[in-house]
């Protein structure tokens, strides 16, 4: 997952997969968002705003399929 | 434990310390299940030298083979907590885990002087 | 009370801060190149202080030492490599400095080498084994404080003290640049070695320092490693004082104490030899353990220099084996102050896959909460990474260029 593109089903970029977020289901993690973009490595490097302060992830809701090196999510898909 | 946590930065490669705070490996990889259009979960911890094979390329392939190749399952459910270390609900022994430690011990022990 | 202890951890300190690279090369420098590469060591002692307090502020605030971090914050893959580079170095490493408590052992008694290698092994094992490793640190540093006899060695041999300070005057005036570079790259690579900053920032944690002990911990990097630095300018001052003085290149752990039996004797002679093996014995310590740690906190075993051995087995079976393979390398016959100089080396390539991570580590966020670098901590981190680049692009072409410093 991680390091692909993710773009819309109409081929705009919007950023490369950096991370995955999630929230505790019932004895599960759920995977609710992938985060997205350049602001995304250098936080991994601890440079710059910490993550979740600005828009950096698209919904997991919005991913329509998987195939080969991308991701695609569903036109419309904004940052969050 | 409602807060969110990002995989890659929280989980994968942390610490792992068993319900009485005892190091027993790492999270050297995560099961997923689901996919688009459904729900998508981690449902275990993956760990030992067998799961290095992919995630370091040539390299993890040789410290894969020299460290025995042995893999553990770490349902998600036996996860207590995520802090710095992801913390387990469990013994290590209880897991599977720490089992390296567990088996030297008993050489260790017989040399005098390992108690003090 | 604290002060006492602050007070006594330091002077335990002093002596474990020269390691043979340090001996050697400090020496050497000054038997070539007089004191005219004084401020090259500043330079590395700065250097050390910087990042010895960057990696003590990260266990105290994250309660990880350095490999800990380097896998969670760099990933599996860039660990691994870190990882193995640094196992390479410290092996080296290890086996000059047992190499050297064998020759000092000899020295002192007049036994076999060969003898002496399995007289110091064995001996190392036993100790660490049976004693509280604060009573290890504590033998060896007081021991290594008779090194201080090389700071009196170094007045009473009358060097010129007007050159001494033009020496900290960074300048370079010599037929031999190649030589000088060298010798510059050797200094700080001794100055800065790698094991130096994992067995810092381990006992850091097994302290459980906490934000509380980040002025205690700021301290000792001060303190402690300038206090090296002075001994370690103490060594150049002999060798430019008397071998540059003779024309001789002390190309012996036996002719570098021969300098201090010149102005002060034979008690000054047997100071310095008991002074080298502490100094040396404690760094292989140090180094050894810095081994097991990696390697223990790479992949998530439990570890520890305080804990009884059976707490923590595989970390105790690491640091075993670790001595064995350097016991038998010393076993080989290979020249210890020889393999000093490939170490030093080395270790000045392997210098990045060190302090890059502490450095990105140390500004994280997520780890550090307020604690990461002030502007100034960035600023000199940067100089030091950038210096740093250059050491290790530079060591090795400088070491065949140069014919490992014999030109």
């Amino acid at each position: 997952m991680v390091g692909r593109m993710v773009e819309t089903e109409s081929g705009r970029r919007i950023g490369r997969c950096r991370d995955m977020r999630a929230i505790a289901g019932r004895g599960t993690l759920r995977v609710t968002e992938l985060v997205v973009g350049r602001r995304g490595r250098l936080e991994h490097f601890g440079i710059g705003t910490p993550r979740g302060q600005a828009p950096d992830a698209v919904p997991w809701d919005s991913v329509v399929r998987i195939e080969g090196s991308r991701i695609v999510v569903r036109d419309g898909t904004e940052l969050v | 434990m409602s807060k969110s946590v990002d995989l890659g930065l929280n989980v994968f490669d942390h610490q792992l310390l068993d319900s009485e705070d005892r190091r027993c490996g790492k999270v050297d990889d995560l099961e997923l299940e689901g996919g688009p259009g459904e729900e998508f979960e981690v449902v275990a911890i993956l760990c030992g030298p067998g799961v290095w094979r992919g995630r370091a390329g040539v390299l993890g392939r040789i410290a894969a083979w020299l460290g025995g190749g042995g893999r553990v399952r770490v349902p998600w459910s036996e996860v207590a907590e995520i802090h710095s270390h992801v913390q387990l609900g469990k013994r290590a022994e209880e897991l599977a885990l720490g089992s390296g430690d567990d088996r030297l011990r008993p050489y260790i022990e017989k040399i005098p002087g390992s108690d003090h | 009370m604290k002060i006492f202890q602050v007070a006594l951890g330091i002077l335990a300190a002093i002596g474990g801060f020269v390691d043979i690279g340090d001996l050697v090369f400090n020496v050497a420098a000054g038997a070539t190149f007089g004191y005219q590469l004084l401020w090259v060591v500043v330079i590395g002692v700065v250097g050390i202080i910087v990042y010895s307090e960057m990696c003590g502020r990260v266990a105290a605030v994250s309660g990880k030492a350095v490999f800990d971090a380097v896998r969670e914050r760099l990933g599996f893959k860039v660990g691994l490599v870190a990882l193995i580079s640094a196992q390479v170095v410290n092996l080296m490493t290890l086996t000059a400095e047992i190499g050297g408590v064998a020759i000092c052992l000899q020295l002192l008694s007049g036994l076999s080498y060969r003898w002496m290698i399995l007289v110091a092994g064995v001996a190392f094992a036993i100790v660490v084994w049976v004693t509280p490793f604060e009573w290890v640190e504590r033998v060896f540093g007081y021991g290594g404080l008779c090194m201080l006899v090389f700071a009196v060695a170094a007045v009473k041999l009358h060097p010129s003290w007007g050159a001494v300070a033009h020496g900290f005057v960074p300048h370079m005036d010599t037929q031999s640049p190649l030589l000088y570079a060298y010798f510059a790259i050797g200094l700080l690579g001794a100055a800065m070695t790698p094991y130096e900053v994992y067995f810092y920032s381990s006992g850091g944690v097994e302290e459980r320092w906490g934000p509380k002990d980040l002025g205690l911990n700021r301290v000792n990097a001060q303190i402690g490693y300038g206090l090296g630095g002075f001994l370690s300018f103490s060594l150049m001052i002999v060798g430019g004082a008397l071998f540059l003085e003779k024309g001789v290149q002390p190309e012996f752990l036996g002719s570098i104490a021969l300098g201090v039996e010149v102005p002060l004797g034979q008690i000054g002679l047997l100071l310095a030899l008991v002074g080298i093996l502490f100094a040396v014995g404690g760094a292989s310590i140090d180094t050894l353990f810095s081994g097991a740690y990696n390697l223990a906190q790479f992949l998530g075993w439990e570890w520890g220099r305080y804990r009884h051995p059976r707490g923590a087995p595989r970390f105790t079976v690491t640091w075993l084996v670790l001595l064995v393979l350097a016991l038998g390398a010393v076993m080989t016959g290979v020249d210890p102050v020889q393999l000093t100089e490939y170490a030093v080396i080395f270790s000045a390539v392997a210098l990045p896959l060190t302090y890059i991570p502490i450095f990105l580590v140390a500004n994280d966020r997520s780890y550090m909460r307020e604690y990461t670098n002030g502007r100034l901590g960035n600023v000199l981190g940067l100089v030091y990474l950038v210096v740093i680049m250059v050491i290790a692009l530079t060591a090795v072409p400088l070491m065949i260029l140069t014919n490992v410093g014999q030109n």
